[in-house]
């Protein structure tokens, strides 16, 4: 499964990806994230992801990144706060399980 | 009550707000100038070697080195930072033309079209016959000819963030004139067998005239002085921003989005980076001219004493959870927040504690960014400390960046630890408060 995460610079969501990927692991699902800042947000979600994840503080930008991942014709959502720590690994994971079922 | 009240702020108030930020033009702006940063960090860094003899023994052959070559040392700089306005421009034009869905290129190429158009080349001076036959007497006159250059000449200062509002307002007109060609179809179609980047530029035409003999004509012809008059009602705006009294209403106004859980510093940022930038390029230049360094609050000041560890200056509480937490959810949240704190990343923080919408720590979250801004401000307003006058990559640990961004003052550095023991301080009640909860609600919890 491939999963994109865009945040303001990619810097903070790349800490949420490595918990999002230690509790894939331990669930032995496989699964490849990347982690990007809005502006490359655009041309990286055309490159077959599954599903883009949009982190909560830069929801205000929600509706254009929303805009990109549906002309690249995958579900996109806003990460929900509680999740987005280095401990809410099993709850994003729950997330984003949900959102490519 | 207090879920009520800031469900509905956040619904009425803050995102609202915060979306305003992303209208397209001001968004064009972030990201062009976004864009130029990497130039302006690297570039900067020439500075800080060029100016290290002030910091190393003057005994030493590299200090030697360093002084006698300073000038070839900061060429590198001259052709990046000190003509920023020159990059950011393209960049400008491309993300304005992308947010029409036009091509980027075109947009960017066109933008910065608009804005060289504004600046008056001039050819220099030769020496006429009687120059020369004065110089044929002088030794001094005749040095002075040759070192003067020939040919076309650019006005430097334009092309760097003097020069950064007009470059915006140049970037919008030309792909505004573009887009209308576009949209209006007043322009040259070709035929659909056409390779695509020829149709393209065919579709340029028509606004790459309108954009040239329009701003020529203003500029060039008219006379119109853009950057004078543009300069002149930016330059209260600088000064402005400049003050204690900005500085606690920009930390104010980030804060208060952080604080629903929303990227305040890139809004605020959004805003005030064209002028943070003019600042910073002002204080960088009067510092290779050995000149007084006129401002203190451009963006690195920020950066080094205000938001500490990331946004609210949440350093202090970094340290606390990892070392003071009685909480097991606190413990652990220090053991994995502290090292990202440490690199002024803090939204395991911000969402993990969590801060956002957390009516014990946000008090804290507010109040420490004013109180440091409050020390750090009137510390550099007395020259207790150096003001910024370089870029250090903002990832860097405080007191590194602090020390580099200050062109090398160990006092910028001491000043930034200092901040962080206030920032320990502030916290440590809210902490206590907070870390208490977590643990009453951990054995309630286990006794169920």
């Amino acid at each position: 499964m491939k999963v994109l995460f865009v945040c303001s610079a990619g810097m903070s969501s790349t800490i949420a990806v490595n918990a999002l990927k230690a509790e894939a692991d331990k669930k032995g699902i496989e699964m490849d994230v990347l982690a990007v800042g809005t502006q490359e947000f655009e041309e990286e979600v055309k490159k077959g992801y599954d599903v883009a994840m949009v982190a909560p503080q830069i929801r205000h930008r929600y509706d254009y990144l929303e805009e990109a991942a549906k002309e690249a014709g995958i579900p996109c959502a806003l990460i929900q706060p509680q999740a987005y720590s280095p401990l809410g690994g099993p709850k994003l994971l729950a997330q984003v399980l949900e959102l490519v079922k | 009550m207090f879920d009520k009240i800031s469900k509905f702020m956040d619904e009425k108030l803050s995102t609202p707000m915060a979306r305003l930020a992303e209208q397209r033009h001001l968004r064009a702006i972030r990201d062009g100038i976004i864009a130029t940063l990497p130039i302006i960090i690297v570039s900067s860094m020439f500075l800080v070697i060029a100016f290290m003899p002030n910091q190393l023994p003057a005994d030493w052959a590299i200090t030697a080195f360093i002084k006698a070559n300073v000038g070839k040392i900061l060429l590198p700089y001259r052709m990046a930072m000190f003509i920023m306005t020159l990059y950011a421009v393209f960049g400008i034009g491309y993300s304005l033309a992308r947010s029409y869905k036009l091509d980027g290129l075109s947009g960017g190429i066109i933008a910065e079209l608009a804005y060289m158009l504004t600046l008056i080349p001039k050819v220099g001076p030769s020496a006429n016959e009687a120059v020369k036959a004065l110089a044929a007497e002088s030794q001094d006159l005749t040095v002075y000819i040759s070192s003067v250059p020939t040919g076309w000449l650019l006005p430097m200062g334009q092309l760097g963030s003097a020069g950064l509002f007009v470059g915006i307002l140049a970037a919008f007109f030309a792909v505004e004139v573009y887009r209308f060609t576009q949209t209006s179809n007043f322009k040259i179609s070709m035929p659909p067998e056409v390779p695509a980047s020829v149709a393209r530029s065919f579709e340029a035409l028509t606004p790459t005239a309108i954009v040239l003999l329009s701003v020529a004509t203003l500029t060039m012809w008219l006379g119109v002085d853009v950057h004078g008059f543009i300069g002149k009602l930016v330059a209260p705006l600088v000064s402005g921003t400049d003050s204690l009294a900005a500085v606690l209403v920009i930390c104010l106004l980030g804060m208060f989005f952080w604080s629903f859980g929303i990227h305040g510093w890139s809004i605020v940022g959004s805003l005030a980076r064209p002028l943070w930038i003019t600042m910073l390029d002002a204080n960088t230049a009067a510092y290779t001219a050995n000149q007084a360094i006129p401002h203190v609050a451009a963006e690195p000041f920020y950066q080094w004493f205000i938001v500490i560890g990331g946004s609210g200056c949440t350093i202090g509480l970094a340290i606390l959870f990892l070392l003071r937490s009685k909480s097991a959810y606190g413990k652990a949240l220090g053991k994995t927040a502290f090292l990202p704190a440490v690199f002024n990343i803090n939204e395991p923080m911000i969402f993990g504690a969590p801060i956002v919408l957390n009516p014990i720590l946000i008090i804290p979250f507010i109040i420490t960014p004013m109180v440091c801004a409050t020390i750090a401000w009137v510390a550099t307003h007395l020259n207790l400390v150096n003001r910024v006058v370089a870029s250090a990559p903002w990832t860097l640990p405080g007191p590194i960046g602090a020390y580099l961004a200050t062109g090398g003052d160990i006092r910028a550095a001491i000043l930034n630890i200092i901040l962080i023991i206030i920032s320990v301080l502030i916290y440590y009640p809210f902490f206590r408060m907070y870390d208490n909860k977590l643990l009453s609600d951990e054995k309630n919890s286990t006794n169920e």
